[in-house]
């Protein structure tokens, strides 16, 4: 194996062996679990008012958003945990070539948050389904809702991880990553001006919002747009990221 | 060997390490020495990668560390005991050490019990004692079996029987033929276990030489009775600095025992009692490092009687 395979592997055993990363998953699953269920139940209760044509990758795609909140907070908890008990020191002992760190870092957090959150998302869709059989489980659905809902999770944890480079601290990067995917997005297309809706069109938050719901803040915003803002924050936050810890010292 | 070439760093203003060079040995402990402050720890870092050099090299075996694909099996490192997850058990902790190099579980196991950490292994580590984070450091440093180690420190935090345990490993390290670079404040547990020293102040280089040579630079101090100490004072004041002990005994610093007994001789002066006054390692590295601490500490001033009294 090479030394990227060894940092990936050492960068998985990271995660699962603390008890905070557990904690985070289980929340998320019972989260959007729970809101499978909920919105299945609803449905089952009132057939008459569910579309002919909807399917129950509709009904299970706004869990999406809860999963990817659960996807950053994972994220971001994970690719700071070293530098809040100076375990930044052994872990560049072991791993020093710096380049590597990062992309086994960037590469296993994103690829086992965003691959959780997607096993959520569509275990959420499956409940629908099982509750209510008469919506359709068709292919051309999952295609689109694993495909879109992947891509935003993925995007999603390379920001949180980018942040979480960048920043070295758990609170300041949970803090960041709400402001930016929530607050910020929300606040902005409230206030009466032209500049702030512009700014909060381009908001990962606004993003995000559209590829699940369809709706932002802007009528001008369409998936392409979407997604070419989540990536650019994401490619953004991880260079950001990724020259700290190349350039820095140790922390 | 360890090999370092006009190592500096600067913070801002402040040259924390100065145009530093030096070799570190195989086949010997090299104790690393200086005040808080001094640069020793930023030394290490520097030789480890974490750091950055502002000029300079510090190269592991002909390479840099931050080369090395599989440093583990190359250097084994302590630097910082307490950097460690809380929530991770140890051998959580070492099994992540090993996976980023390769090395196999097994061998987690077998350094867990050299250190005397098998058995609370699966504990998480804040439940551990600053001595079993030192052991815990240790047995990371040992799980690639290198050539080269690096402690900052070791015997903090262990009790009398983990202090003989550590003498007792860097000792068998360096027979073994490895290159063992230790840092420490214990400067009678340096006069144990080291074969050389390297001490710093103020980041530069003040000495490199061998434990006997550094002793031997601090000169001959003999202590001599006599019941006519004030005659033999006047004989042995021409040759060298003596100074008064007791109404008896002086101490006579730049002159052998044997030299002192023979002008006694020579003088018609009886001794009752000669003998060369052990020399150590802390006389000879106050001797070096004077001037060169960072943060002294003040005797407080004794208050007047009337303060006293009021």
């Amino acid at each position: 194996m090479s030394a990227l395979g060894w940092a990936a592997a050492a960068e998985w055993s990271r995660i699962w062996t603390v008890r905070s990363s557990w904690l985070l998953a289980g929340a998320t699953m019972l989260v959007v679990l729970g809101i499978g269920t909920l919105v299945g139940l609803d449905a089952s209760g009132s057939p008459s008012d569910v579309p002919a044509d909807a399917s129950a990758w509709d009904g299970g795609r706004p869990t999406a958003m809860f999963a990817l909140f659960g996807v950053l907070a994972l994220a971001v908890v994970t690719s700071t945990a070293d530098h809040g008990h100076g375990g930044m020191v052994p872990t560049l002992q072991w791993t020093p070539r710096r380049t590597v760190l990062l992309a086994a870092r960037v590469g296993v957090i994103v690829l086992t948050t965003a691959g959780l959150g997607l096993l959520l998302v569509t275990g959420a869709c499956l409940l629908v389904w099982a509750i209510v059989p008469e919506v359709g489980l068709g292919v051309d659905g999952a295609a689109e809702v694993v495909g879109g809902t992947g891509y935003l999770l993925a995007v999603g944890a390379a920001l949180a991880v980018g942040l979480g480079l960048v920043l070295r601290s758990t609170a300041g990067g949970l803090v960041s990553v709400i402001a930016l995917v929530l607050v910020l997005p929300m606040l902005l297309a409230q206030l009466p001006y032209d500049w702030s809706l512009d700014l909060a069109t381009v908001m990962p938050g606004s993003g995000a919002l559209y590829l699940v719901f369809g709706e932002g803040p802007s009528d001008d915003m369409t998936t392409t747009s979407a997604r070419l803002t989540l990536a650019s924050w994401a490619v953004g936050a991880v260079v950001a990221g990724g020259w700290r810890l190349l350039r820095s010292d140790a922390g | 060997m360890i090999s370092v070439r006009g190592l500096t760093k600067q913070y801002g203003g402040v040259r924390a390490v100065d145009d530093l060079t030096f070799d570190v040995e195989p086949g010997k402990v090299t104790g690393f020495l200086g005040p808080n402050g001094a640069g020793k720890s930023t030394t290490m870092r520097m030789v480890l990668g974490l750091d950055r050099p502002t000029a300079g090299t510090a190269e592991v075996a002909g390479r840099r560390y931050a080369d090395l694909a599989a440093p583990l099996r190359e250097v084994g490192a302590l630097l910082d005991a307490g950097a460690v997850h809380p929530g991770r058990s140890g051998r959580a902790h070492l099994r992540i050490a090993a996976r980023s190099n390769g090395i196999t579980v097994r061998r987690v196991d077998e350094v867990l019990a050299q250190v005397g950490l098998d058995r609370v292994a699966r504990r998480r580590t804040k439940g551990y004692s600053l001595g079993m984070r030192q052991r815990l450091g240790i047995a990371g440093a040992l799980l690639g079996d290198p050539p080269v180690l690096v402690f900052d420190e070791p015997v903090n935090g262990l009790d009398l029987d983990g202090v003989r345990w550590i003498r007792g490993l860097l000792r068998g390290f360096a027979d073994e033929g490895r290159t063992v670079l230790v840092s420490s404040h214990l400067m009678s547990e340096m006069q144990l276990v080291a074969d050389r020293v390297l001490v710093i102040g103020r980041g530069r280089l003040l000495a490199d030489a061998g434990i006997e040579d550094v002793l031997r630079g601090l000169g001959h101090r003999v202590r001599v009775r006599s019941p006519r100490a004030e005659q033999l004072h006047g004989v042995l004041a021409d040759r060298a600095a003596v100074e008064r002990v007791t109404a008896e005994e002086l101490e006579v610093t730049g002159l052998a025992a044997a030299e002192v007994g023979d002008l006694a001789h020579a003088a018609g002066v009886p001794v009752h009692r000669l003998a060369e006054a052990e020399q150590s390692l802390e006389q000879a590295y106050l001797a070096l490092t004077e001037g060169s601490v960072e943060h002294a500490g003040h005797a407080p001033e004794r208050p007047a009687a009337a303060e006293v009294g009021r």
